[in-house]
C-alpha cells in the first residue's frame, strides 16, 4: 500500500528560527497519525509544509506521490485551527460554496445540529457547531486524506467525542488522517503518534511503544502537599494526581531520598508511565539538550 | 493611569504603520498644502491665429502685464478657427485668439477652455479688462460650473475608492478569517482564486461608475461630448490599476485596520495631487511630479477630456498608455505577491 503522505527530513526555518527541524513521517491509508506536542512544537508548521502553504527550507514532502502544491486537492480535506469558515455566510451558503468548489452535486444531508441552524450566519452558531460545520465541509467531497489542525480545540467533551467518532469512521473507510493535538486523551485515539518538541521529532510509534519502558513512581503520603513540594524542590518531574504525586522516569530510590531529606513519610508504588508523563519527560530531555 | 500611558507608548513604538502615519501624514499635508494648494494660475498658454496674429503678438509683448500672464505657444497668420478649437479640445492651450479673417466677427475673438476652471477664470479677468475690444466665448463649460469639472474626476475617485479600499478589505478579511489558506488548499488555481476575488469588485465599480456618470449628467447637466468607447476603455484600464493597488495593499496587510490605513495613505495624495481639486499647473514643480506618478491624474485627464471637450485620440492615448503601463506593473506585482500567498511552492 503506497503512503498518502511522505515527509523526509523536513526542516523549516523562519530567519534564524527553526520551526521544524529534520522531521520525517509517513501516513498510510486508514491510519490516524497524531502530531503531538506543546504549543510552538512545530506541528502546525509541519502541516502547512505538507499542505504546500509553506515551502520547506530542506527535506522532501510528498502528498499523493507529488509535491504538495501540485498534488490532487480534490482528494484532500483540511480543517485548519481557525476553521476557515466564511462567518458572514449562512451554514447552507458555506456548504454550497465548498460543494461548488469541489464539484459535489449529490450533497449529503446536514447533521441534525447544523440543519437546525441552516439559515443562520456561521458567526452566530457557536464554536461547537462551527467545528461540526468545518468537518462537514471538509468531508463533503469524500477526501482520501484528512488533515486536521487542533480539530477539537475549545469544544466540550461530548462534541469532542462525536468529532472523534467521525474521524474513526473516516479512517475505517480507508481515509488517511493526520491530526495535531495537545490533548493526551485524543492522542491515545491515534493509530500512531509523532511527538514533537521545539521543532524536533522526539518520539514516534504507538502509545504503547512510546510509553513502554518508562515507569512512574506513585507517592502516597498523608502530607501529600508536603510530598509534592519536596519532590518539586528536588527538581524531579512530579505531577499531582488527586492526592498522590507521580514522578516519571525516576528511580524509586531517588524519589525516596528526596522525601527523606524533606522529612516526609510516604509509601511508594511503581507503575507504567502514562503518555502525558512520558511527554513531560521527553520535553524535559529536549529542554536539557537545548 | 501611568501604566496605561506607558503601555500605549510601548504599543505605538511597535506599530510601525501608525508611527508612519503620525510622522508621514502631517509631513505630507504640510507639503501638499504648502506647495500644491494653489488655485491661481499665473500663466495661460495661448494660441493666436488669423491675418493679424503677428500684430496681436506685438501688442502682448509690449504690455508687461499681458506678457507676464500670456504664453503665446502658437502664432500663426494662416491658422484657422477649426485648428485652435482642436488645440483647445486637446488641452494644448488654455485660450485662443482669433484675429483678422479667422475671427467670425470684425473684432478679435477670444476662445476660452472652460474645462480648466481656474485657467478660465484668469482668462475671463483678462478678457474683461479688454472691454469691447474683443468678443469672447467660453467653450465646454460656458457657465464655469465646478460640478462639470468635478463629476468626471469624481468618477475616478469612486473607482479608486472601490478598487483600493473595498478590494483590499475584501482580501484581507479572507486572511484574517483564515479562509485564504482554505482557498489555497481547494482545487482552484491561483489565477482562478484571484479572478474570482477581483471580478465582483470590478463589476461593482463598473455599476457605480455608470450610476455616477448618469446621475452627474442628469442632476448637474454635465455633458458627455466624447466617445463612450474611449471612456469605457480608459475606465477599465484605470480600474485594473486601482484594483492592483488594492490587491497589493492586501498582500502587505494582516488586518483590515492595516489595509485601511495603507489605502488611505494612497488615496489622500490622489485626491489632492491629481489635479482633481488643485490644478497641476498651479503646483510647485517639486510637488507636481508626484501628481504625474498617480493613476487618478491620468484618468481625470481622460474623463474630463472625453466628457467635456470631446478630445481626440492623439490627446487621450498618452494617458491611456501610462495607465496601461501602471496596470501591467502594479496589477502584475499584486498578482505575483498574492499567488505567493496562495501557493508559495509554485510561486518559487
Amino acid at each position: 500500500m503506497s503512503a498518502v503522505v511522505v515527509a523526509e527530513n523536513i526542516t523549516k526555518k523562519f530567519g534564524d528560527f527553526t520551526a521544524v527541524d529534520d522531521v520525517s513521517l509517513r501516513l498510510e491509508p486508514g491510519e490516524i497519525v497524531g502530531l503531538l506536542g506543546a504549543n510552538g512544537a512545530g506541528k502546525t508548521t509541519l502541516l502547512r509544509v505538507l499542505l504546500g502553504l509553506e515551502v520547506a527550507t530542506d527535506g522532501r514532502a510528498e502528498v499523493f506521490g507529488s509535491a504538495p502544491a501540485s498534488s490532487d486537492r480534490h482528494a484532500l480535506g483540511y480543517v485548519p485551527q481557525g476553521l476557515g469558515l466564511y462567518l458572514e455566510l449562512t451554514v447552507e451558503q458555506n456548504v454550497a460554496f465548498v460543494a461548488e468548489a469541489f464539484g459535489v452535486d449529490d450533497l449529503p444531508p446536514l447533521p441534525p445540529a447544523l440543519a437546525e441552524v441552516r439559515d443562520r450566519q456561521a458567526a452566530s452558531i457557536g464554536l461547537g457547531r462551527q467545528r461540526q460545520l468545518a468537518f462537514h465541509c471538509a468531508l463533503l467531497h469524500r477526501p482520501t486524506l484528512l488533515i486536521l489542525d487542533e480539530p477539537t480545540s475549545g469544544v466540550d467533551p461530548l462534541a469532542r467525542a462525536r468529532l472523534w467518532d467521525t474521524i474513526h469512521e473516516q479512517a475505517e473507510n480507508g481515509v488517511a488522517v493526520l491530526v495535531t493535538t495537545h490533548y493526551m486523551q485524543e492522542a491515545e485515539q491515534c493509530s500512531r503518534l509523532v511527538m514533537m518538541s521545539r521543532g524536533k521529532k522526539v518520539a514516534a510509534g504507538t502509545t504503547a511503544e512510546i510509553t513502554s519502558g518508562t515507569r512512574a513512581v506513585v507517592v502516597h503520603a498523608d502530607d501529600w502537599a508536603g510530598a509534592f513540594a519536596a519532590l518539586g524542590d528536588a527538581d524531579l518531574p512530579v505531577v499531582l494526581s488527586g492526592r498522590t504525586s507521580r514522578v516519571a522516569g525516576t528511580a524509586p530510590d531517588e524519589v525516596s531520598a528526596a522525601l527523606r531529606d524533606a522529612g516526609v513519610e510516604a509509601r511508594l508504588e511503581e507503575v507504567p508511565a502514562t503518555l502525558e508523563e512520558t511527554m513531560v519527560l521527553v520535553e524535559r530531555a529536549a529542554r536539557d539538550e537545548a | 493611569m501611568r501604566a496605561t500611558i506607558i503601555k500605549e507608548f510601548r504599543e505605538l513604538r511597535r506599530d510601525k504603520r501608525t508611527l508612519a502615519m503620525l510622522i508621514g501624514l502631517p509631513l505630507m499635508l504640510l507639503i501638499i498644502f504648502g506647495f500644491a494648494a494653489n488655485f491661481t494660475i499665473d500663466t495661460l498658454t495661448v494660441s493666436v491665429v488669423g491675418s493679424d496674429a503677428s500684430q496681436a503678438e506685438q501688442l502682448v509683448s509690449q504690455s508687461p502685464d499681458a506678457s507676464d500672464q500670456l504664453d503665446l505657444t502658437t502664432v500663426d497668420e494662416d491658422g484657422t478657427e477649426a485648428q485652435v478649437r482642436d488645440q483647445l479640445a486637446d488641452d494644448e492651450v488654455d485660450m485662443a485668439i482669433l484675429t483678422g479673417d479667422a475671427s467670425p466677427s470684425d473684432r478679435p475673438t477670444v476662445l476660452i477652455d472652460g474645462s480648466n476652471l481656474f485657467a478660465a477664470q484668469t482668462a475671463n479677468v483678462i478678457v474683461a479688462g479688454l472691454g469691447d475690444a474683443v468678443d469672447s466665448e467660453i467653450l465646454y463649460n460656458p457657465d464655469l460650473e465646478t460640478s462639470w469639472v468635478m463629476v468626471p474626476a469624481l468618477i475616478g475617485l469612486i473607482l479608486t475608492f472601490i478598487g483600493t479600499i473595498i478590494t483590499s478589505i475584501g482580501l484581507v478579511r479572507e486572511r484574517e478569517q483564515g479562509t485564504l489558506e482554505q482557498l489555497a488548499v481547494m482545487p482552484f488555481s491561483s489565477a482562478s482564486v484571484i479572478i474570482g476575488k477581483i471580478t465582483p469588485y470590478f463589476i461593482l465599480a463598473c455599476v457605480d461608475m455608470v450610476i455616477i456618470t448618469v446621475l452627474g449628467m442628469w442632476v448637474f447637466d454635465v455633458p458627455f461630448n466624447g466617445s463612450v468607447t474611449a471612456f469605457v476603455l480608459g475606465a477599465a484600464i484605470f480600474l485594473f490599476v486601482v484594483l492592483g493597488i488594492g490587491v497589493l495593499i492586501s498582500t502587505v496587510s494582516q488586518t483590515t485596520g492595516q489595509a485601511v490605513q495603507v489605502a488611505m495613505m494612497t488615496l489622500l495624495p490622489q485626491v489632492l495631487l491629481s489635479g482633481m481639486i488643485f490644478p497641476l499647473e498651479a503646483m510647485a514643480a517639486g510637488v507636481r511630479w508626484i501628481g504625474y506618478l498617480l493613476p487618478l491624474t491620468y484618468f481625470t485627464k481622460i474623463s474630463q477630456g472625453i466628457m467635456l471637450r470631446d478630445s481626440s485620440w492623439s490627446y487621450l492615448w498618452p494617458s491611456l498608455a501610462v495607465l496601461v503601463l501602471m496596470a501591467v506593473v502594479i496589477f502584475g506585482t499584486a498578482v505575483v505577491r498574492l499567488r505567493r500567498d496562495l501557493a508559495p511552492a509554485k510561486a518559487r
